[in-house]
């Protein structure tokens, strides 16, 4: 593990050290010296860390839309009055992530970068239909999430590539949003997640997202399910349906946290308790 | 390679040079000689490791100590007085019964620390909240809870006297 | 209730302030001048031959100062049945094994010389369940014994059972009759501090070992073996015991990673610490037995048991140590939990090229009372009986024999049932589940609580010195891990000698310094060390009232004198303190000697130190200093172990426990709402620490019920790690616990106490099983109850096909 360590002071200087050869970047680190000191991935040379660059630690409101820096901790999104506000699943995904002490240091950029199917604030993300900000060498560019993530650890960044910010829409009045977890204990992976948002309008879901997590290759919007729920009144069994449309929409595998069966089973039963009326309200697990 | 690295610990200005794979808990352990802080899993699940860094509590074994540079460090050693007097939280864990093996009880009690800074009279959810990433085999939480509780308590009388 | 001083109060524990502020000196936290690291090389297969082991690039590593293995160490052969070894030479047999080591200046060096180290494998197939072990031509573990004989199969060369009554005719009279197969799996005992050791040579050949372990003197032999395969005959092993990090079973058997420091300290002369991270300790340390027993029980048509019958098999993994033993605690329950006339037990252990398992906390108690409570549920509901009244109806008496010939003294099991049905509202609540997915259950345990005698002496010896200033320093060789021993130590003490608590220190655990003991398991180390404690308190009084019939009138004419001369307002006492100073008539309590009948002057009393002091420089004929050892051993038997007969505990503990449930129908997960305990202790000693006991068994016992397992895969562990074994966190323990503590004062015991470690995590999962079913009428027979296996036991059951 012998890698020379350089805190860039700027997102200049960060891009510079992040364009040379053999270097990864670090920002709040807690899965990265992880999966270094077990070996799973090769040691860089250069560790460029970015934690706490100012360009990448602001929350912000602009034009409807809230503009969370891609290094700001966990913890302090969790924190912020407008994410629990307006966000409630988001709010109640981060409230699971990990401990405190995680939450204290691991990024909501991070937790996207990394790329887990896992990822707790992917879901949330997703049914927000959050944009993303990239900066690299050559410029900056913008990415829909829903086009981010290419497979377990995999994501569309580019080499030297950084995430500096995640911008999220605020909902509408009257949009409602949940996000459905369980785990084997309450410090531990998602099993399965589902992440929901919509508003209800007369009886029917409009505007519906869905999106699942740890059941897939990367985190996942439930298109097909969307479809056939979309303008419809909720019902059994219209949710009996839609839920068996989204337990084969999903492709889970099996590992030590639940078999592929019990993964569908969760994404449906998800899918119900996020939708029926009375489940309606914002929920942080299962 | 060393980098010289400068901190507060527990209320003092250290330097001390460290190789940039080391971790916070290496620093605190090996080089400072301040063993309270435990590595007991070395992948931020078991929380024995936990100590302050500005006031938040974190996994020495997943913090660079080169990130440490700069800032404030509170270890298990900085609660209590210099003469060796105990924290009213640390008097709670001794009075309620919340350490046993002792190893899991550092962690246990900055995790506690961190969150009564925050919240004089936390319920016991809250607690259990706060305490989700600090493992403990022996006390099946209870005592720790009842602990932490009482430290609450305490502080929260002494404040508004 | 006697008039104790100190027994019975919630007493902080003396460890707990140095614990709550880092102090507390672990194996981790210790270095030693000159100290180098160990690091080992393990197996890269489950089952192969080793060809040739190449140890010359590790060699070349800057920083390495040995490589070591077994074709350049003499053979040190280890474990009760000698069929294993510090270092493996001509085949592993499991992924653990041990090749080489290296010892280096630092354990990153150490680790990385060892990955370093090439090793050629001509792969063997292997046998990875009982199962497959037993097949008839299967591939063998151990081609011979230890003496280099031939095996024909699998099967350990250990026996325990037990045949009593005749089960033919039991099952004759039974009206119902339940049958049953249940598992439970392999799990870690999850010390939150790690497996470690130090291991340091003097010039002449004595190693120091500083140890993680609960049995000192033990360890000690089976190192004065180790030595004298150095050659080194004659020489000695002291072992000294730190602050343990918990221990729960890991501590009972030595490890090759200790002969491995032993072989690295003598090879390169100087100090070795090997210290295992948590993921060598999920892989290379030997977790707790999984096991798969058949149960067959009946009763009459008015519910009184008729007959139980039990099959076990356990998967001894590699190698045997003391996992393999328990089934001589099985036979306890199996025997002895409820009033059974006609028993049958019978237990087979078969080397497989699994992990080899190693004891933990309840020992074989836990895995046999998983099937017989489960059992008496599905009796009770086949004949139609409120399973609490079947419990109660058979429930074990005072006074009796059971069939093991265990002598049941004290026994609170009916108040334990009554309680807790009492607490959970049972008769209300019961049975109404189904419909609103609430359940209720509940299970009992017995347990040895007055040592458990499995070893030629079941005893445990004591020195109580007293300084020159009244403090009581106490040598006893058990082991302090957690439990609060010497909390209730320091108040034995302190009320049977007659000082004050903080007057009372215990001296580190060190062979060298303390008597023999046979080593903290089976709940023992209260009840032995408090028993020692009196016995030598009682000697201690004795020597130094004789010692006082000269000195204390001295002192108190001393003190007059003083009086006389400070005090205007003196008036002689007109007590006869001459004539009350005999050995019969003095008092000791709070450090202060009295004599019995006189007026609380403070003239005629004597603080200990000084007496103490005055006995010391006495000017005339010399003075004395004063030590008492005592050793207790227990008044048992060491059973017959292929009869599963004789009375190896001196007392039984008892307890029920009493759990609510809530399913979740949909997700199949089970949530506990509330958890009553109530356990005959005998006698409470320290509120506080017994609490302690309770509350962390029982989180244990949940964590067996619902979410722990060792994975493997063809010998592999999968979950070498917190990230993926599950210990319950506090926000899984986050429903009340209510501890009823129902003492039945024992005869035997210290003040009245039982045993009480490990009882509390014993009857947890059954109890738990027996609530799910309340709830959601399904049975899950394997640990741990997931809720995918609800989940898929309620579809089954909503599809109306059996489960299993």
């Amino acid at each position: 593990m012998a890698y020379e360590y350089h805190r860039s002071g700027s997102l200049e200087e960060a891009l510079v050290l992040a364009a040379g050869d053999d270097s990864a970047l670090i920002a709040g680190g807690t899965d990265l010296l992880v999966a270094l000191r077990k070996r799973k991935r090769p040691a860089p040379r250069h560790m460029v860390s970015i934690r706490s660059l100012p360009e990448l630690a602001e929350v912000s409101e602009q034009a409807g839309s809230l503009h969370i820096g891609a290094g700001v901790p966990m913890a302090d999104v969790l924190a912020n009055t407008v994410v629990r506000e307006h966000l409630p699943a988001l709010t109640a995904a981060l409230a699971v992530i990990g401990s405190r002490q995680i939450r204290n240091v691991a990024t909501l950029g991070g937790n996207l970068c990394n790329a887990s199917p896992a990822a707790d604030s992917a879901p949330p993300l997703l049914v927000y239909e959050a944009t993303l900000e990239l900066a690299g060498s050559s410029g900056r560019r913008e990415i829909a999430i829903s086009d981010f993530f290419l497979g377990p650890g995999r994501t569309v960044l580019r080499p030297g590539e950084i995430m500096t910010a995640i911008r999220v829409p605020l909902p509408g009045a009257g949009a409602q949003s949940a996000f459905l977890r369980r785990s084997r204990v309450a410090m531990d992976l998602a099993t399965a997640s589902l992440a929901a948002a919509y508003t209800a309008r007369d009886g029917k879901l409009i505007n519906l997202r869905l999106a699942a997590g740890a059941v897939a290759p990367t985190p996942l919007r439930l298109r097909r399910t969307e479809a056939f729920l979309e303008g419809k009144p909720v019902a059994e069994e219209t949710l009996a349906e839609a839920a068996e449309i989204a337990r084969s929409e999903v492709a889970p595998i099996s590992d030590l946290r639940g078999s592929e069966w019990y993964r569908r089973e969760l994404i449906g039963v998800f899918l119900s308790r996020a939708l029926r009326p009375r489940s309606t309200r914002m929920k942080g697990s299962a | 390679m060393k980098t010289l690295l400068r901190f507060q610990l527990n209320g003092r200005e250290v330097a001390f040079e460290a190789p940039p794979h080391a971790r916070l808990l290496d620093v605190l352990r090996d080089i400072a000689g301040l063993t309270g802080t435990k590595e007991g899993c070395g992948e931020g699940e078991c929380g024995a490791c936990t100590v302050l860094v500005d006031g938040r509590a974190l996994n020495s074994c997943l913090f660079p100590a080169l990130e440490a540079d700069g800032r404030s460090v509170v270890t298990v050693e900085g609660l209590a007085s210099r003469e060796g007097g105990l924290s009213e939280l640390q008097q709670a864990f001794v009075d309620e019964g919340g350490a046993q093996c002792g190893f899991c009880t550092p962690g246990m009690v900055m995790s506690a620390a961190a969150l009564l800074a925050e919240n004089h009279s936390p319920s016991d959810d809250e607690i259990r909240e706060a305490l989700v990433g600090n493992l403990c085999r022996c006390t099946g939480y209870t005592q720790i809870i009842a602990s932490i509780r009482a430290a609450g308590e305490r502080i929260g009388k002494a404040a508004t006297q | 209730m006697s008039e104790e001083h100190f027994i019975g109060v919630e007493t902080a524990r003396p460890d707990a302030p140095d614990k709550v502020s880092g102090r507390t000196q672990y194996v981790h936290d210790i270095a030693v001048p000159g100290m180098l690291w160990g690091a080992i090389r393990f197996s890269d297969h489950a089952h192969a031959r080793i060809k040739h082991v190449d140890t010359s690039a590790a060699e070349r590593l800057p920083g390495v100062k040995a490589v070591i293995t077994a074709y350049n160490t003499p053979e040190v052969r280890i474990g009760f049945l000698r069929d294993n070894f510090a270092l493996k030479r001509d085949k592993v047999r499991q992924y653990r094994d041990e090749i080489a080591a290296v010892a280096a200046s630092d354990p990153d060096t150490a680790r990385e010389a060892a990955s370093l180290i090439r090793v050629e494998y001509e792969p063997l197939p292997g046998v990875f369940s009982p199962e497959e072990a037993l097949v008839e031509g299967a591939v063998l573990v151990h081609e011979t014994d230890a003496r280099g004989r031939p095996r024909a199969d699998n099967v350990v060369p250990v026996r325990f059972a037990h045949h009593s009554g005749d089960i033919e005719a039991g099952k004759r009279a039974s009206k119902f009759i339940v049958e049953g197969e249940y598992t439970v799996p392999l799990i870690q005992q999850s010390c939150l501090g790690t497996a470690g050791c130090i291991a340091s040579f003097d010039a002449r050949g004595n190693l120091t070992l500083i140890a993680k372990t609960q049995i000192p003197f033990l360890v000690q032999r089976d190192f004065n073996k180790a030595l004298e395969a150095l050659g080194l005959e004659g020489r000695n092993v002291r072992v000294v015991v730190p602050a343990l990090g918990g221990g729960f079973g890991t501590g009972l058997d030595t490890h090759a990673y200790e002969y491995i420091a032993m072989l690295l300290a003598w090879r390169t002369g100087q100090p070795v610490k090997i210290l295992y991270n948590r993921e060598e300790e999920f892989a290379y340390l030997s977790p707790r037995q999984s096991a798969t027993s058949r149960i067959r029980q009946g009763c009459d048509e008015n519910g009184k048991l008729t007959f139980r019958e039990i099959e076990v098999v356990q998967d001894n993994g590699a190698y045997t140590s003391w996992g393999a033993t328990f089934p001589s605690v099985m036979l306890v329950p199996a025997t002895s939990l409820y009033r059974v006339s006609n028993i049958s037990f019978e237990s087979k252990i078969v080397y497989t090229n699994n992990t080899y398992c190693q004891a933990m906390r309840g020992y074989g108690n836990p895995e046999i009372t998983w099937p017989i409570e489960s059992s008496i549920d599905e009796l009770a509901e086949q004949a139609g009986m409120d399973p609490y009244e079947m419990r109660l109806l058979n429930c074990n008496q005072p006074g009796e024999t059971t069939p093991m010939g265990l002598k049941i003294t004290t026994c609170g099991l009916k108040e334990c049932l009554d309680r807790t049905a009492e607490k959970l509202d049972w008769g209300t609540n019961r049975g109404k589940g189904k419909g609103v997915s609430r359940g209720f259950g509940m299970a009992s345990v017995i347990n040895v609580a007055g040592g458990g005698k499995i070893y030629r002496s079941d005893g445990s010896g004591i020195i109580l010195k007293l300084d020159d200033y009244g403090n009581v320093n106490v040598s006893y060789g058990g082991v302090e891990m957690g439990q609060g021993l010497h909390s209730a130590l320091i108040l034995t003490v302190a009320e049977a000698f007659g000082v004050k608590p903080d007057q009372v220190v215990i001296n580190q655990t060190d062979t060298a310094t303390c008597p023999w003991d046979v080593g903290t398991h089976a709940s023992r180390g209260a009840f032995m060390a408090c028993n020692a404690a009196v016995m030598a308190a009682r000697k201690l009084r004795q020597r130094l009232f004789e010692w006082a019939e000269e000195i204390y009138p001295q002192q108190v004419e001393e003190s007059l004198t003083k009086a006389r001369k400070h005090n205007p307002e003196f008036r002689e006492p007109e007590f006869d303190w001459r004539a009350a100073a005999s050995r019969d008539r003095f008092e000791l309590a709070d450090g202060i000697l009295r004599v019995q009948g006189a007026p609380d002057r403070p003239e005629l009393q004597v603080e200990l130190g000084r007496l103490l002091r005055a006995i010391h420089f006495r000017k005339q004929g010399g003075g004395t200093t004063f030590a008492e050892e005592a050793f207790y051993e227990p008044p048992t038997d060491l059973p017959d172990w292929e009869r599963g007969y004789g009375n190896m505990s001196a007392t039984y503990a008892f307890g029920t426990q009493g759990v609510e449930v809530y399913v979740d129908e949909e997700t199949g997960e089970v949530r506990i709402v509330r958890l009553v305990a109530a356990h005959d202790v005998g006698r409470v000693l320290n509120p506080q620490t017994l609490r302690g006991q309770i509350y962390g068994a029982l989180a244990q016992g949940v964590g067996y019920a619902l979410y722990e397992e060792v994975h493997t895969d063809k010998g592999r562990v999968l979950n070498p790690g917190f990230t993926d074994y599950k210990l319950p966190t506090a926000c899984e323990m986050n429903f009340p616990i209510h501890i009823e503590l129902i003492e039945t004062n024992d005869p035997e015991g210290p003040f009245g106490a039982k045993g009480v470690g490990e009882p509390g995590l014993v009857p947890t999962a059954p109890a738990i099983a027996n609530a799910i079913y309340d709830a959601v009428g399904v049975r899950i027979r394997d640990l741990p109850i997931t809720p995918e296996k609800v989940l898929r036991a309620l579809k089954h059951q909503r599809a109306g096909s059996p489960v299993r």
